[in-house]
């Protein structure tokens, strides 16, 4: 991993102003991506995972809107970019895949028709090049006889063929960030297996740094370097993905962990579920967004929102047990 | 500030959250609609004035003043002195009438020479001579009927006592005793037009209803049987759809004479059709989602699914179609009676007094545009609605 | 322990008409010769990627749908050619659980309709006292309350909306359930909730459960036994234990393998086979061995002949040439 820092999010605030109220989707959120890494972006659905990224996409839907923060990518901030500036980095320098390659393709037009197109709304080439480049790509991502698929139909392609056009497509005019929306959620686990080593092998191939994220642990585990958790809006833990699943650190993240069962351990392990369900963002809890599933929660978590604490370099938790003033004793039996 | 907190004061871990129920939902997106609001505005005053507004009027829809026939909204009076005027009917007669506009009828007769072409009116007393004799004149002189000529101002002059008066000096005022003006029979055509507003609605209504039960149940049976019954079924409802409308009526006419029955007849026949396909695509997509299979797998009857499960269920787009219905049924009414198919004198649908407004179209437009407006505010009032309507029950529109 | 419920030699075909006049005639196999057996208070789990005909066999079973042939054996009767009268008093014992929580509770209905409509199409409650308590009850036992009743499922979560359904379910006192993928719409901190009540309630009322999912790892969690299917046929049948950690058949080793799991050590240790290719389409399988195109060890007979299942030890069922 090289120091570079490619993208840099500070402060981000998301909100949805519905006509129930306003709903904050994104709480604060900052955290930095390097080049070249893989970093997992994790939560349950309404945790603000999704919304971080539109917002860094500027893909905001109406009512949604950023309220607060900045973006720098390059040195830029993206929040204060027209939609007509933004447009020449959408696609270009960070690209999206999404979770349904069903609906993300346009029916009416062939495979090589969209992707000659992406590269030619980004490069000033001519089509034989862009088609050229189309071609590499879709040998790249590993679809047999690309030649020939480049004038099929969508509609020919099965899940997993599409996924691998998808990602050709964005990544087709090499992108420094790929921000992948749960690409394997809608796809079987021997597809999903294929899709993940062929993310693998492209990160080592092309140096593309990825924001992957997801709600499954184990992809988390098996493709990423750095794994950022998000509950309520708000990120609870952010650590390498070996000191995250060795050693987590944050009361939700160790109860994540325990509700999910392990197939490689043979003994009927017992599923330690975390009681309730995610707080409502329409009022979303004024401490902690965690606290009322909290084994732990203490009278301060109700009342205040707890810091993203540095337990050790590069671990960084939100939860008011890392507070100095914290009683040590339970700290000791959380972790 | 420490200390672990008592679990049990949180008010447990289930909570729900209170949010709007589905037409709570659907009217809250519906009175952010302006037009569609203008439009239900609209229709709720037209059905009040339909219901209710003939008891007010003073007058039925049948009664007959043929003195009284062809008299604009707006009139001009004519001063005759002493506070008396009169209003001059373009069929060369005098009309008694107050200064606020309110007329008073026709007066006495006192003499009327057709051979020196003058009436001798006898007004309070006094003696009023209607002369028209001026206007054989103007036309003998074989020229184009024009602005000037054609005037009714040109034609005739009137002697109060044996002193002309100023033709000139009248002042337009709005018709106090018939508000839209009379027909031709001398019959009060705002009380009509509300009249004809009752049938316009009833048949609406009658169209939505027949609509809502047959359409409803013979889509939501199709649908839900699937398979052969649903192709016999459908069958049948292309065959009644191919079948041109206006056949339909000319040969329900043979059995039962024209009027409001055959009309709503025919379009109980005929209109459920659009509804009954429509029903049928819902509960086609329906059937297969898992609350249906669920009621099965509970072996709840098939008419408890489809009644109690699918209809509801495809209540948005039914609300709307149904909508969109009544206009179309209103203008198809009026359309029948207009070429003479529907109702028949003396009643009154907007159709037929368009009709018989035709006639004297150039003399007296007022009669054929009151009823035009009404058919077009009340086919405008429901489209907005409908629109509306659809927008707000749009389940891709809700969050 | 008795079979509660016998599938033999199960068929269910979806025909496709196509071309003018409807005439020619195409069967999508979705269920193709599937034999197992449930005994009282088991688990079976059935899994199998999207469109090998698991979801399509629970709802065959449940005579939601017509079986082509075969026979369905419930406590001992055989239901398969029952018309929809004769099965209520078997609806009454077998019932199911769905994978939306979002599309298997009619949202224009209460909570207290939705779960008092299975209590009165088999006229379970003597009184309307009898049934609003049952109702209660019933919430209780899913975890939630029981002034939810007059609620309407949009004003809960997806978790909460499950447990309706689960109590929908429990309201006729089935012996047996089948769980069509009841946890994979549902977050992961609320999926193990779901588990441990269902294993809750097979505990206090020895109920049977046919657990069709494709997250492995869950399914290893919940079920006595596994069935993996593929494109409509089962491929290997046996103990759990027996199954995860001795897998026979090539396909349940390339998708056991595929399972990613919580652990990076383990992860990044773990050599993986990794299938090429697609599913094929079920209107149209492979001859022989339905899995011969991705499968490793292909030989020529898999090309000739459909490989059966057979018994190789414990009750462990594998269909395929390697071991004949």
């Amino acid at each position: 991993m090289k120091n570079e820092k490619i993208l840099k999010v500070k402060g981000l605030e998301t909100s949805f102003f519905t006509h129930l109220g306003e709903v904050k989707a994104v709480r604060n959120v900052s955290f930095d991506i390097y080049k070249g890494e893989v970093v997992g972006l994790v939560g349950e659905s309404g945790s603000g995972k999704s919304i971080t990224c539109m917002s860094i996409m500027k893909l905001l839907q109406h009512p949604g809107k950023i309220k607060n923060g900045e973006v720098i990518f390059k040195g830029e901030d993206l929040v204060t970019k027209s939609s007509k500036e933004m447009r020449k980095i959408q696609g270009d320098e960070i690209s999206m895949i999404f979770q349904d390659p069903m609906t993300a393709l346009n029916p009416v037009y062939t495979i090589g028709n969209q992707m000659v197109e992406v590269i030619r709304a980004h490069k000033k080439i001519s089509k034989k090049e862009a088609e050229q480049t189309a071609l590499k790509m879709l040998e790249a991502v590993g679809i047999p006889d690309p030649a020939k698929r480049m004038k099929n139909y969508p509609n020919e392609f099965s899940g997993g063929m599409r996924q691998r056009a998808i990602i050709a497509m964005a990544l087709s005019c090499e992108p420094e960030l790929l921000i992948a929306d749960e690409p394997t959620t809608a796809l079987d686990v021997t597809i999903q297996a294929q899709i993940l080593d062929l993310l693998k092998d492209l990160r080592t191939k092309l140096d593309t740094s990825i924001i992957f994220i997801t709600h499954d642990l184990g992809v988390i585990a098996e493709l990423c370097d750095r794994v950022i958790v998000m509950y309520g809006g708000m990120v609870m833990e952010e650590a390498s993905v070996i000191d995250l699943f060795s050693e987590p650190k944050n009361p939700y993240t160790i109860g994540l962990l325990k509700s999910v069962p392990n197939p490689d351990i043979l003994i009927k392990q017992k599923l330690i579920p975390i009681p309730g369900s995610p707080p409502d963002m329409l009022n979303p809890p004024k401490g902690c967004a965690f606290c009322k599933r909290c084994e732990y929660a203490m009278e301060i978590c109700l009342e205040e929102v707890p810091e993203l604490y540095e337990v050790t370099k590069r671990h960084k938790s939100r939860c008011h047990l890392y507070h100095p003033d914290a009683p040590e004793v339970v700290r000791k039996q959380v972790m | 500030m420490w200390e672990p907190i008592n679990k049990d004061l949180l008010g447990g871990a289930q909570e729900t959250r209170k949010s709007l129920t589905y037409w709570q939902d659907v009217w809250r997106r519906l009175r952010q609609n302006i037009m569609a609001m203008t439009g239900l505005i609209m229709i709720i005053t037209i059905a009040l004035l339909a219901v209710f507004g003939p008891m007010f009027s003073g007058f039925t829809y049948s009664e007959q003043n043929t003195a009284l026939a062809n008299i604009a909204p707006n009139i001009e009076l004519t001063s005759i002195g002493d506070g008396d005027y009169v209003f001059v009917h373009n069929d060369y007669k005098l009309i008694n009438a107050t200064s606020e506009g309110e007329l008073l009828g026709a007066p006495e007769i006192i003499e009327d020479n057709k051979t020196a072409k003058f009436i001798l009116y006898n007004i309070n007393g006094k003696e009023v001579k209607f002369d028209y004799s001026i206007a054989q004149k103007a036309r003998t002189k074989g020229s184009k009927v024009t602005e000037t000529n054609s005037d009714m101002k040109t034609k005739y002059d009137i002697y109060v006592d044996g002193q002309l008066i100023d033709k000139y000096d009248v002042q337009s005022i709005w018709n106090k005793t018939y508000l839209l003006g009379t027909d031709n029979l001398g019959r009060d055509v705002w009380t009509r037009v509300l009249y004809g507003a009752r049938i316009s609605l009833t048949v609406g209504l009658v169209a939505s209803v027949v609509n809502l039960f047959i359409g409803v149940l013979y889509g939501g049976i199709a649908g839900y049987e699937g398979g052969k019954v649903d192709n016999i079924m459908m069958r049948i409802v292309d065959i009644i759809n191919s079948v041109p409308l206006l056949l339909i009526v000319i040969l329900l006419m043979v059995v039962i004479e024209p009027g409001l029955q055959t009309i709503i007849l025919t379009i109980g026949l005929v209109y459920w059709v659009g509804m009954a396909r429509l029903v049928r695509g819902q509960v086609l997509s329906l059937k297969e989602q898992e609350f249906v299979l669920a009621a099965r797998a509970l072996g709840v009857s098939k008419a408890k699914i489809v009644i109690k499960h699918l209809i509801p269920n495809a209540i948005g787009p039914i609300v709307v179609s149904m909508m969109m219905s009544i206009p179309s049924a209103i203008f198809t009414e009026a359309f029948l009676s207009f070429i003479g198919l529907g109702v028949s004198a003396p009643e009154a649908s907007w159709g037929t007094l368009a009709n018989d407004a035709l006639g004297g179209i150039r003399s007296y437009p007022y009669q054929l545009i009151v009823p035009s407006v009404a058919i077009a505010l009340t086919m405008f009032a429901f489209n907005f609605l409908g629109d509306g309507l659809r927008d707000a029950l749009d389940p891709r529109l809700r969050k | 322990m008795s079979n509660l419920l016998e599938v033999q030699d199960l068929k269910k075909y979806f025909t496709k008409t196509s071309g003018l006049l409807k005439k020619t005639e195409q069967h999508v196999k979705a269920v193709d010769n599937v034999s197992f057996t449930v005994a009282h208070g088991e688990t079976l789990g059935l899994v199998g990627e999207s469109g090998c005909g698991k979801s399509t066999t629970g709802r065959t079973i449940l005579k939601l749908y017509q079986p082509t042939s075969g026979k369905i054996v419930f406590d001992g009767v055989d239901i398969t050619n029952f018309t929809e009268k004769q099965m209520l008093p078997y609806r009454k014992k077998m019932q199911m659980i769905f994978q939306d929580p979002y599309a298997s509770l009619n949202g224009r209905m209460t909570i207290s309709d939705i779960i008092g409509e299975a209590i009165d199409t088999h006229k379970v409650a003597t009184s309307a006292k009898d049934r609003d308590d049952m109702i209660a009850n019933l919430l209780e036992r899913v975890g939630l309350m029981k002034d939810h009743a007059s609620r309407y499922p949009h004003e809960f979560s997806g978790g909460q909306r499950q447990r309706i359904g689960i109590a929908r379910a429990l309201a006729v006192n089935p012996e047996f359930i089948i769980c069509d993928e009841p946890i994979s719409a549902l977050d992961v901190s609320i999926q193990a909730q779901v588990v441990n009540m269902l294993e809750e309630i097979q505990r206090k009322t020895g109920v049977g459960y046919l657990f069709i999912a494709h997250d492995l790892s869950m399914v290893k969690h919940i079920s006595n036994r596994i069935g993996v299917m593929y494109l409509g046929q089962l491929v290997e049948i046996g103990d759990r234990d027996k199954v995860y950690s001795n897998p026979e058949h090539p396909y349940t080793k390339a998708l056991l393998s595929a399972i990613p799991i919580p652990d990076p050590q383990s992860e990044k240790s773990k050599s993986r086979i990794v299938l090429q290719g697609d599913v094929p389409s079920p209107l149209n399988p492979p001859s022989g061995c339905h899995f011969r195109t991705r499968c490793q060890y292909c030989m020529k007979i898999c090309k000739e002949v459909e490989p059966v299942l057979q018994t190789l030890e414990d009750n462990h069922q594998v269909a395929c040439h390697l071991f004949s």
